[in-house]
């Protein structure tokens, strides 16, 4: 039982009235959203399918076993969906701590169990054949939590302070940098975090001045990181001089970038990619872009590229549709960080970015990543149903619906009281 | 309540953060268009430098086989045996897989650590020769980067024995010495090809099309028309007369004059083909019975007195005025040892008294028959006999690798001291053979004028199954007419009895067996010209039959340290044991009447 849930229950009658509110006002959901994404899903498992044969050369396990592992994924990410998209929102905000407890829990495992020799950093937690990236859930409850954060600073007139909005954030930010970049070495996710953070505190309406100063604050540290690790200094040389260190700490930039430009316009054919036969590392995991783009070619990439700016855009819609803070910082987190982790994916495959060792959404081989990620649609899928069909009421600021529509106040702020 | 204004600001920064999206978005798709549209010549070849493999996949080596009494075995055989190799940069943990290593095959954990760290490279060999069970004891591990290979080595079942004529095979699959080198290429085979796109670990992909991919063909096995027994013994009796003979250098050949092949042919000191990386001192790798050429001495005169009688300028029975020395050139020649003086002498006496006067005067007959100089005429043809009749200063053309081809001195009528030159090499000095040379050329005599190019391999069978045999190669017919040889063969018989009466017990043979032979001691030319005062090398050469010639024996004994001789002290003992073993083991057929 969430602990608010008591605070609700003496509130009974108002509860009622604002769910009685919110079931007239709810419309059919954007299935759009719904259609873009399953296309990124079976776009990736067909990947995944048409280079099991090799992964399974090179790690030494079953033909079937990639492509199996990724339909449990994606059947166990169909639930995850269905919870987030029927729990209502109120609920999801009012749980915020819970949630971000069991992240806490969650990482703290994954930096207390031994880790695999393959991959040495603490970011797994392995319990059997069960293995869970903790920082999904840190993505998933940070976004449920600062969303709710800054809506609530928003309604209180306090998105300004200094002391009640930008040092909470501040911490946040100091508190992931240390666990997240530091002891993980996760400095991609740090990076979907700090951005998804960034851009829902940007939308609620931080000064920017705030902005620019956190902007700064990251990038003290992330220069700070990079040169106190040698293999971030590799890395970044790496990215400077790709072509000098093929054979080193740039091989798998070299292979990523080998792999995109051999598809050439057309590419190799679905069953024809020859980098996943072990030249390129992490074939169906960080590197899918890679071998996707080998097997598709330009075509194939632009299509991709496009399906991702539609399901960007259906997000983007949904948000600026939605008339109250919370769901609309929640579906813009959503938003922020699919795009910035799809970007930082890509843009290291093409070599425009370092080499992260994050997954691609949606596409990427990777149970723990697929769950969560089909988690955060659920919630953008539900806040969907309960967008305006002007997207600011500036344009039609006498329409009565409208202010009928603006449940901001009396909805979602008393859940977050 | 919020203002109107902050809801429009809120809507407007996610428009203005969506636009930066589309910009970032469309930045990428300008990249990959660059990357997969304008470079994708260049990163196609790039792949394919990486992808496209053409290596070959390695033949198995022949066999090498001898014969133990009638029957072929092998003395060299295959055995695949790995070898243990990482790739630095796939290597996760060096010092935790250093240790699980070190503790399946042994050794240093801290060097294979320490070789595991090493920068730009993808190949270290940390371990050779492993078993194939430490070889899947380790892949079991499934250590990332580490790895093993399979590779043919040659393995020994008889040790050392006849190490030297076999040669070896080094790290890269080469022959190097004796038939090993020699016959490289039939024993190697023919590697199989693979031109074709492979996975990182070199295994062609099979849906990609234009693969090319060859099957290797097995190397011929070789066998060899060397007598197992018989090649033991004799390395045993050289290993014995090497100590006994405070020698050097000891070589020697047991051959069968009536088609050239090597029964047994041995060097002592020797070594161990399966442990060739750690031998010090290369000239061990030399099979020094074809390798090395040394002035033979007076073992010469056998074939300078078959030349002569040849000629017909001399008669086997026949003397002559020996005046115990002659001038020549303004140099006297002399006997080695002078005792009695000038006198008549027979023909049987230069071979048993080991005359080098006699030998000079045989040269000055060849020119001018009855006469006591030399001319040319005679240089003239008794430099034809040595090379064009005793195929010398060539090689044979034996089965080994670096056979030398010795010396013979050029015949040209200008030349300094010619009459002195060619005086020597009628007694074996000034001319250089190799103690198979020599045994050739005296085979040729001996089996009526026939020279046969010696060789090692009595057949080859190739990898489907087909028996080549041998057949013996006569490069030269009429070496000397058929009947020299059996007038040379009682002039050496001769030999052998004067020394067992002079006492020399060893030379003592039952008497259905017919023996012959004769010392050589050879002074041996200084660096700087000259010869030293008290070094000799001893020779001998020699036949063991029963109605006629079965084996002829040479023997080259390098600076033995003897109390008279070299060539009686040194040669002739290791001759006398071979010829006894020969008899002993019922090698030879004895006399049918």
């Amino acid at each position: 039982m969430w602990p608010n849930r008591s605070v609700a229950s003496r509130r009974r009658p108002q509860v009622q009235q604002q769910q009685m509110q919110l079931g007239r006002r709810k419309h059919k959901p954007d299935y759009w959203l719904l259609i873009w994404c399953a296309t990124l899903l079976a776009i990736g498992l067909i990947v995944v399918y048409a280079i099991s044969p090799a992964l399974a050369i090179t790690n030494n396990v079953s033909s079937n076993y990639y492509v199996g592992k990724q339909v449990i994924a994606i059947a166990l990410s169909l639930v995850a969906f269905a919870v987030t998209a029927k729990v209502p929102l109120k609920t999801w905000r009012k749980a915020y701590k819970p949630l971000l407890i069991f992240a806490g829990l969650t990482t703290l495992l994954a930096l207390a169990l031994p880790v695999n020799p393959l991959y040495p950093a603490h970011r797994w937690v392995r319990l059997g054949s069960f293995s869970f990236q903790s920082v999904e859930l840190v993505k998933f409850a940070g976004l449920i939590w600062i969303a709710g954060f800054l809506a609530e600073r928003v309604h209180s007139g306090t998105i300004r302070s200094v002391g009640k909005t930008f040092r909470p954030l501040l911490i946040a930010l100091m508190a992931l940098g240390v666990v997240v970049a530091g002891v993980q070495s996760d400095l991609g996710s740090t990076g979907v975090l700090v951005v998804m953070m960034g851009t829902m505190a940007f939308v609620a309406g931080l000064p920017m001045g705030r902005i620019v100063l956190i902007v700064g604050v990251v990038l003290i540290g992330l220069v700070l990181t990079i040169s106190a690790t040698p293999y971030r200094r590799a890395r970044l040389e790496t990215f400077l001089h790709p072509a000098s260190n093929c054979q080193g700490s740039g091989y798998q930039a070299c292979q990523s970038l080998i792999s995109v430009g051999s598809g050439g316009i057309l590419g190799l054919g679905l069953g024809n990619s020859v980098q996943a036969y072990g030249y390129e590392p992490e074939a169906a995991n960080d590197s899918i872009f890679a071998i996707y783009a080998e097997k598709f070619g330009f075509i194939g990439t632009m299509i991709l590229i496009v399906i991702f700016g539609l399901f960007f855009t259906r997000l983007k819609s949904i948000a600026e549709r939605l008339p109250d803070d919370f769901s609309r910082l929640l579906v813009i987190g959503v938003l922020a960080w699919f795009s910035t982790q799809a970007l930082i994916n890509i843009g290291g495959m093409i070599g425009l970015l370092p080499l992260k060792g994050i997954t691609l959404p949606f596409i990427s081989y990777g149970g723990t990543s697929v769950v969560f990620s089909a988690a955060a649609v659920g919630l953008a899928f539900q806040a969907s149903q309960y967008t305006t069909y002007s997207s600011s009421r500036k344009n039609t600021p006498e329409d009565p619906d409208n202010q009928r529509r603006d449940f901001r106040d009396n909805t979602l702020r008393r859940a977050s009281d | 309540m919020p203002d109107k204004s902050a809801f429009s600001q809120s809507v407007q920064r996610v428009r203005i953060w969506y636009v930066a999206l589309l910009l970032v978005l469309i930045i990428f798709g300008i990249r990959l268009f660059y990357v997969q549209v304008i470079q994708h010549t260049h990163y196609e070849s790039a792949a394919l430098s990486d992808q496209f493999k053409q290596y070959q996949i390695p033949a198995t080596r022949g066999l090498i086989e001898a014969y133990d009494s009638n029957k072929a075995v092998p003395i060299v055989l295959n055995q695949q045996l790995y070898t243990l190799y990482a790739d630095p940069p796939l290597v996760q943990q060096p010092d935790k897989d250093a240790a699980k290593i070190a503790s399946i095959i042994g050794g240093n954990a801290s060097q294979y650590a320490s070789q595991m760290r090493t920068k730009n490279t993808q190949y270290v060999v940390l371990a050779k020769k492993l078993s194939a069970q430490n070889s899947s004891q380790l892949l079991a591990l499934k250590l990332p980067g580490v790895g093993t290979q399979g590779q043919d080595y040659r393995v020994y079942p008889d040790g050392s024995l006849a190490s030297q004529l076999l040669g070896f095979v080094n790290d890269s699959g080469t022959g190097e010495y004796g038939l090993e080198q020699a016959l490289n290429k039939e024993l190697a085979g023919t590697p199989g090809q693979v031109k074709a796109v492979t996975d990182s670990n070199g295994v062609p992909l099979a849906a990609t099309k234009g693969n090319i991919e060859t099957q290797p063909v097995k190397g011929d096995n070789i066998v060899t028309s060397i007598n197992l027994s018989m090649q033991t013994q004799m390395e045993q009796i050289l290993k014995q007369e090497y100590q006994a003979t405070k020698s050097q250098g000891l070589s020697a050949i047991i051959m069968n004059p009536n088609n050239g092949q090597i029964d047994a042919m041995a060097n002592y000191p020797t070594y161990d083909p399966s442990d060739y990386q750690h031998v010090s001192n290369a000239a061990l790798f030399e099979n020094a019975a074809v390798t090395d050429d040394i002035e033979p001495g007076s073992s010469m005169k056998t074939l300078t007195t078959s030349a002569a009688l040849d000629q017909g300028v001399i008669q086997p029975n026949q003397t002559f005025y020996d005046p115990a020395h002659w001038v020549i050139d303004g140099f006297n020649i002399t006997d080695i040892e002078q005792d009695g003086g000038p006198r008549e002498q027979s023909i049987s006496s230069i071979l048993s008294l080991s005359l080098n006067t006699g030998a000079t005067w045989m040269l000055m007959q060849m020119g001018n028959p009855g006469g006591t100089q030399i001319n040319q005429k005679g240089i003239d043809a008794w430099h034809n006999y040595m090379v064009n009749h005793f195929h010398l200063g060539q090689p044979t053309g034996i089965e080994q690798g670096y056979e030398s081809g010795g010396y013979v001195p050029p015949d040209d009528p200008n030349g300094p001291a010619q009459g002195l030159t060619f005086a020597n090499t009628a007694f074996g000095q000034g001319v250089q053979l190799t103690a198979l040379q020599e045994g050739a050329a005296l085979s040729s005599v001996i089996n009526g004028g026939t020279y046969y190019q010696p060789t090692l391999v009595s057949k080859t069978i190739s990898s489907n199954g087909k028996v080549t045999v041998n057949e013996p190669k006569a490069l030269i017919k009429n070496t000397v007419k058929s009947n020299i040889g059996g007038e040379l063969i009682p002039l050496m018989q001769n030999v052998v009895t004067t020394y067992l009466h002079e006492g020399f017990a060893f030379m003592n043979f039952p008497s259905n067996y017919m023996v012959g032979g004769k010392t050589g001691t050879a002074q041996i030319a200084q660096p700087g010209g000259g010869y030293y005062a008290n070094l000799y090398n001893g020779t001998y050469i020699g036949f063991v039959g029963g109605n006629k010639p079965q084996y002829l024996i040479v023997v080259f004994n390098i600076k033995p340290n003897v109390p008279g001789y070299a060539g009686a002290y040194g040669g002739q003992p290791v001759f006398a044991d071979l010829a006894h073993m020969l008899i002993n083991n019922s090698f030879v057929s004895p006399k049918t009447n």
